[in-house]
């Protein structure tokens, strides 16, 4: 007889359903091998085991417990089941759900400093705005004031924008400083100033009838730079 | 014998401070005009290659190289209150009229010649007027004018040359060192580059089309870029271009000149 045959058989043995036969036959195999004949003797403690105690076990420490852990296992793996199939609006629904109906609880202090946040946000998206309209319709040259309508790139718009604010502001230094300049100071910037403008200007142009020229682009960025060193460089005099 | 000698030399002295006082009447109208110029000459020691720094309200600027380890500053003052103090420092010599004068009002023309030893930096900087730098083999040249001034760079040798007006031409006279970096610009004014024959650099040069002008240096490889009408710009190599040449123009043009 072979192992296997005999690990098929050794439950029936210990049950006495065997046939006499196969009992002869597998007590010989028993008495031969020593790993059957063990695995015989484990399921023969464990049916003793069984008879005696007939069903009274000692409880596990904690029992509340580990059926609780239990449960919430079986109550995650349920929910992942669902998730992975896709059911996902139910549960948004249900968390909008809990968001609204959730009470807040909020102290004075917490209150003023939530209005005084909310306030000061509006106020900061509201002027950042209004600075973005005004600079896409502003002009870019602050003494000629001529409108930039045909640059229509958001990425020409804001960067002339950040430049027309430099200039903007070494124009008033400049403004303010002049007055102590001599005439021929003050003819000389002017006329410089009036240069450089020409120069923005016309390349504002040519950008305007060809939006895509990469040189006129180039130009204009230069002409305005120049305009902003010449401010600043004359703002200290 | 002797006290009348005494008097009479007495008296030829008291004649001789009537006529001196004569003098001096008779010029007086005129002597408003020589006083109202100030003077300043110094020298400063330096070594082989000393670096000087300038920054100037209005006037010209020459400086050239001499063959002295010092550093010679003459300067004219149009007006008596300009004053300026140059400042020895670790690796040259400073000299700041912009803050020295901060305060002080209209200061007028302050007009500066500098002599330097031939292998010198030097950095100029003026509100107005025209600077002219002769040969110069230094490291850098700088030359930088606000507003208008005309900036002349003639036998220049240096890795590093700037020039930028407003209004004014610029003219270069000198050599692209290996591996140096030159730019120009100039917003209405001719820019004029004249080196040697076999000179080598990658050039992007942008001006008003059919200003920009590179005669024996043109070649096929030049690219020119750009789709609008009125400014053109080149990029191309000369040679094995181991030099950067940038030049900008906006209402004037470009020449390059064979030396």
């Amino acid at each position: 007889m072979k192992c296997e045959k005999c690990e098929e058989l050794v439950g029936e043995l210990l049950d006495g359903t065997l046939s006499g036969e196969d009992t002869s036959t597998l007590n010989m195999h028993l008495e031969q091998c020593l790993d059957c004949s063990d695995v015989r003797n484990d399921l023969q403690s464990i049916v003793s085991f069984c008879q005696t105690q007939r069903g009274q076990y000692s409880a596990p420490p904690n029992e509340k417990a580990l059926w609780l852990r239990i449960r919430n296992i079986i109550e995650s793996e349920s929910q992942a089941l669902v998730g992975s199939v896709g059911q996902t609006r139910p549960r948004s629904k249900s968390l909008w759900a809990d968001w609204m109906s959730r009470s807040w609880e909020l102290s004075i202090p917490q209150l003023a400093a939530s209005v005084a946040a909310i306030v000061l946000i509006a106020s900061l998206a509201t002027t950042v705005g209004l600075r973005r309209w005004e600079g896409s319709v502003g002009s870019v040259s602050s003494s000629s004031a001529s409108p930039a309508p045909g640059v229509t790139g958001a990425k020409h718009r804001d960067r002339m924008w950040r430049q027309q604010q430099s200039i903007s502001y070494w124009n008033q230094r400049v403004e303010t400083n002049k007055a102590r300049w001599n005439q021929e100071m003050r003819d000389t910037f002017d006329r410089n100033l009036q240069v450089i403008d020409q120069a923005v200007t016309d390349s504002l142009n040519e950008l305007n009838q060809h939006p895509e020229d990469e040189v006129s682009e180039e130009m204009l960025n230069a002409a305005l730079n120049e305009k902003l060193a010449l401010l600043r460089e004359f703002s200290d005099l | 014998m002797h006290t009348r000698s005494l008097l009479a030399r007495l008296t030829f002295s008291r004649a001789h401070l009537l006529s001196v006082l004569a003098v001096f009447a008779l010029l007086a109208p005129f002597s408003g005009l020589t006083y109202a110029q100030k003077h300043l000459s110094k020298r400063y020691p330096a070594g082989k290659r000393v670096r000087v720094e300038l920054k100037n309200i209005s006037g010209t600027i020459i400086v050239e190289s001499w063959n002295r380890d010092e550093v010679k500053v003459s300067a004219t003052m149009e007006s008596p209150t300009a004053n300026f103090s140059p400042r020895l420092v670790d690796d040259g010599l400073v000299i700041d009229v912009m803050g020295d004068n901060r305060g002080r009002g209209d200061v007028g023309d302050v007009n500066f010649k500098i002599q330097v030893p031939v292998n010198s930096s030097v950095d100029l900087e003026t509100k107005r007027g025209d600077i002219r730098v002769a040969n110069i083999r230094g490291g850098l040249v700088r030359a930088h004018v606000s507003s208008e001034g005309d900036i002349e760079l003639t036998g220049i040798s240096a890795s590093q040359v700037f020039a930028q007006n407003t209004i004014g031409n610029i003219f270069f006279d000198g050599e692209f060192s290996r591996g140096g970096t030159y730019q120009f610009q100039s917003t209405k004014g001719d820019i004029s580059i004249r080196i040697p024959s076999d000179s080598a650099f990658r050039l992007v040069a942008a001006a008003p089309t059919k200003r920009i002008e590179l005669g024996q240096f043109w070649n096929s490889n030049f690219k020119t870029v750009g789709e609008g009408q009125k400014y053109g710009k080149f990029v191309g190599d000369v040679g094995d271009g181991r030099s950067s040449v940038m030049v900008t123009n906006f209402q004037g043009s470009i020449t390059f000149i064979r030396r």
